[in-house]
């Protein structure tokens, strides 16, 4: 039987073959992708501000300390606040419990409220961060997810005033905020350069805390100013002087249309509130009275604290106002070019208002395309060198080409696996990954080394009959024994052989393995690719590659 | 071969003192790094904060300097047609303005800025993933071997390559990256191969201890071979080869990374063929009821 017969009966040289062919395939159909330390771009590492928080504190110390009560008592569903004086529905309205029933007597007011505990505590914590804050039911005891930069000493002394703290232990505060405020501001993000026609853009999720965000063919500064802008929207009513008050945060604001040209002497960009928006901004509106005297009662819009817009009510909205909630609503810039870029960015801004929570940018970066691709040359460079290095060693160990050929081409296919691996995927190669794939070039080869080392007969391996072990002896007597089995391959010498070269190889390959997996955890994911093609490499080599060079070389050897 | 006499020739106990003193003295250059600088080994700009930029330029490093001198600029380093300049901590609008003057003053510069929030998640990230990474690695070595000796060696030469290769690093002024902390994970998982291999020869095969770990060094040290070989062609690719082709650049993450590897594999073989298997020879060959290497 010839070489190539008898291999291609062979499971795992098939197995083998067929892994390379269909590595090949897929790099031309799917072609590869490169980090953008490769490509050229900027990115932008941003950090998600807050903690979830368990609260241990009792409800009805809360509202007597934010009432000034003289008692609070709890029946069944509701909580029932005794306050000294005489005080109205717009006392309770102001401290955030809406729709409380008033009961007036004497010298004393009962106030009713229908909260639940939860309910009580989120509104406390609401109004002394000012900041969201959400209840998160899924885990038990509940925690309370605050969408701002808190700390447990920062929060303990938040509740001290109400005897309430954040009980002991590392799970009644953990930094971060719930997976679902993560997914929700990473669809915003999304959707934002989705918008802008950025193509190629790469919103990323790591720990549930960092957002990274890779922008192709961008300078870092343009970066930054597209996406490290976002954040709370709010929109301000002034009332006296220069006071101001909180109107909507833009969870209210339910459609944002695109910019409108020069109309009524400038740019404006139109919104719809939501239905409760509107009576609310209705009610601030002549609360304050910008209904009657819009030029004294401006209305502001803040991103993060920032203004970003100031103008007076349009007459004729605020007469209609007086009477009716308008939920249309035009953002009126100055006119010109610069208007027009003015109404464009606060688009932008009305668009994005309701990103759940704060955001810091923690880290940016830029590398240019010329850079990259001269990166992308110096490693296929490196690569090519150590391929020949490694071959040079192989040969100068073995000085017999039917050996060196094999192993320089296996270790060359499993660096097509790997590249297969990625094509497939759709996986980026970035420059740690390509440093990668050079050290599985030269680390491969060990086991394939190991493997040819046992396999060969006189070797310096094996220098005396007395190194190996009982079980090879007897196999090789059996198989003196059975006159005509002279193909050395299928005989119990060279399996017993493999099977101790396996057992080396594993342990290695488990080695290498459980090291590089905190690696996939590590470094906000740029050294994801590198441990992943370790890991990849050794585990293609081991189970692919490996055991069919083992069955090659095998059959190359007997073949003397 | 020189090493092969060390290995069969002189008593175990003498031959041990070499590495020891060895560790002790990486200790001591980890030590004293320490208390210099509240690190064990030099901290880089990912780990420490900070601003990097580079430019390309044929201009002298002074008058690129002084581009930038009203900025915290800490260090510049020429690299081959390109500036490297390093700011220490600044606001954000001083970084704003960096990264505005570089793109206006240069073509196409690249730039690197690690907030502080973001450097101190990685330090603590190091200093949790780095042990669990050998933690793990000694796991699997016991449940390999079931042999405490064999296995605890295995991982005393494993933990002299990394504190070696930290030593080293020490020396030469490799910084703490991320990829110098990538190269040191895996020399963790990879510098225990030849460990692996020396014990399984050694416990697996009949004969004299000194024979089977001469026989075992053949292959350990090809291994040892391919893998330097792939080191230096990282090391001349990302080093030098900017010194002879002008057009080229130096690749600091590759540099750093395979700087490690270098150190970190030298020191492997001396480990794996000294430490480890003077180890094995001390043991195995120590009077007692059972001789392990031959039980199995």
């Amino acid at each position: 039987m010839s070489l190539f017969e008898e291999l291609s009966k062979d499971r795992r040289v098939v197995l083998y073959a067929v892994f390379v062919a269909l590595a090949i395939i897929s790099i031309g159909f799917f072609g590869l992708k490169f980090g953008l330390d490769l490509e050229g771009g900027s990115y932008l590492q941003l950090q998600l501000q807050g903690a979830e928080a368990q609260i241990d504190v009792s409800p009805e110390k809360i509202l007597e300390m934010q009432f000034n009560a003289s008692s609070v008592e709890k029946h069944g569903q509701s909580y029932v606040v005794t306050v000294p004086g005489v005080v109205d529905s717009a006392f309770a309205d102001d401290l955030g419990y809406i729709g409380s029933k008033i009961a007036k007597g004497d010298n004393s007011t009962k106030i009713t409220i229908i909260a639940a505990p939860e309910t009580i505590i989120t509104n406390y914590l609401k109004k002394n961060l000012d900041a969201d804050v959400q209840l998160n039911v899924a885990v038990a005891p509940v925690r309370y997810e605050i969408r701002t930069n808190v700390t447990r000493e920062s929060l303990d002394a938040l509740l001290a005033p109400v005897g309430g703290r954040v009980p002991a232990g590392e799970d009644a505060f953990v930094m971060g905020v719930s997976k679902e405020t993560v997914d929700e501001t990473k669809k915003v993000l999304d959707s934002k350069l989705n918008r802008l026609g950025l193509q190629d853009i790469k919103v990323r999720v790591v720990d549930n805390k960092y957002i990274l965000i890779d922008l192709a063919g961008m300078d870092v500064a343009t970066a930054q100013e597209v996406v490290g802008k976002p954040g709370k929207f709010e929109i301000r009513i002034q009332t006296e002087n220069n006071e101001s008050m909180h109107v909507l945060y833009g969870d209210a604001v339910e459609t944002v249309d695109i910019p409108q040209g020069e109309r009524n002497g400038g740019w404006g960009v139109p919104f719809v509130l939501s239905e409760e928006g509107a009576m609310t901004f209705q009610k601030a509106a002549i609360d304050t009275g910008a209904t009657k005297r819009p030029e004294d009662h401006y209305i502001s819009m803040y991103l993060d604290k920032d203004e970003i817009f100031s103008a007076p009510l349009a007459p004729e909205l605020a007469s209609s106002l007086q009477k009716v909630p308008s939920r249309s609503m035009q953002a009126t810039v100055g006119g010109g070019d610069a208007g027009s870029t003015k109404a464009k960015e606060l688009y932008i801004h009305l668009r994005e208002g309701a990103l759940p929570v704060n955001v810091e940018v923690v880290g940016s970066g830029q590398v240019s395309a010329a850079l990259g691709r001269q990166f992308k040359l110096q490693m296929v460079i490196a690569g090519l060198i150590a391929l020949l290095a490694v071959a040079g060693m192989i040969f100068y160990r073995y000085r017999e080409r039917r050996i060196v050929l094999p192993m320089v081409t296996t270790s060359f296919s499993e660096v097509i696996m790997m590249l297969g691996v990625w094509a497939v995927a759709g996986w980026q190669l970035d420059l740690a990954s390509l440093a990668g794939i050079i050290m599985v070039i030269g680390t491969g080869v060990d086991q394939l080394v190991i493997i040819t080392d046992e396999l060969m007969k006189g070797g310096e391996a094996t220098a005396s009959v007395a190194e190996r072990s009982i079980k090879e002896r007897a196999a090789e007597a059996a198989e003196k024994a059975s006159a005509g089995k002279t193909v050395a391959t299928s005989s119990k010498v060279y399996l017993a052989r493999l099977s101790r070269a396996f057992l080396i190889i594993l342990g290695a390959a488990a080695t290498t393995t459980v090291a590089m997996l905190p690696l996939l955890a590590m470094g906000f994911g740029s050294l994801t690719g590198f441990a992943l093609i370790i890991i990849l490499g050794v585990i293609l080599g081991t189970f692919i590659a490996r055991p069919a060079y083992g069955r090659i070389i095998g059959h190359i050897l007997a073949t003397d | 071969m020189e090493l092969e006499d060390i290995v069969s020739k002189y008593p175990p106990k003498q031959i041990m003192l070499v590495p020891i003193a060895i560790i002790i003295l990486a200790l001591i250059s980890l030590g004293a790094t320490y208390l210099a600088t509240g690190s064990p080994v030099k901290l880089g700009i990912e780990f420490t904060g900070g601003t990097l930029v580079t430019v390309p330029s044929t201009e002298s490093e002074e008058k690129v300097a002084g581009q930038f001198d009203s900025y915290p600029l800490v260090d510049i380093r020429n690299i081959g047609g390109r500036y490297m300049l390093q700011f220490g901590p600044m606001s954000e609008s001083q970084y704003a303005e960096i990264v505005k003057l570089a793109n206006a003053n240069f073509d196409s510069p690249e730039i690197r800025h690690i907030g502080p929030i973001y450097s101190k998640e990685l330090q603590e990230q190091v200093v949790r993933y780095l042990p669990l990474s050998f933690l793990l690695m000694a796991i699997v070595v016991f449940l390999v071997f079931r042999e405490p000796i064999v296995s605890l060696l295995i991982v005393i030469s494993a933990l002299a390559d990394i504190l070696t290769a930290a030593a080293s690093m020490n020396l030469t002024g490799v910084q703490l990256s991320l990829g110098t902390v990538a190269a040191l994970l895996m020399l963790i998982g990879y510098s225990v191969d030849t460990d692996i291999l020396l014990s399984m020869r050694v416990l697996k095969r009949k004969g004299a201890v000194e024979e089977k770990i001469v026989g075992a060094m053949g292959t350990g040290l090809t291994m040892a071979g391919t893998s330097i070989c792939a080191v230096i062609s990282l090391i001349i690719v990302s080093n030098f080869l900017y010194l002879i082709v002008p057009s080229f650049t130096r690749m600091d993450i590759i540099a750093d990374m395979s700087a490690v590897l270098i150190f970190g594999l030298a020191a492997d073989i001396f480990n794996t063929w000294v430490t480890n298997a003077q180890g094995l020879r001390w043991y195995l060959n120590k009077p007692k009821k059972t001789a392990r290497g031959q039980r199995r």
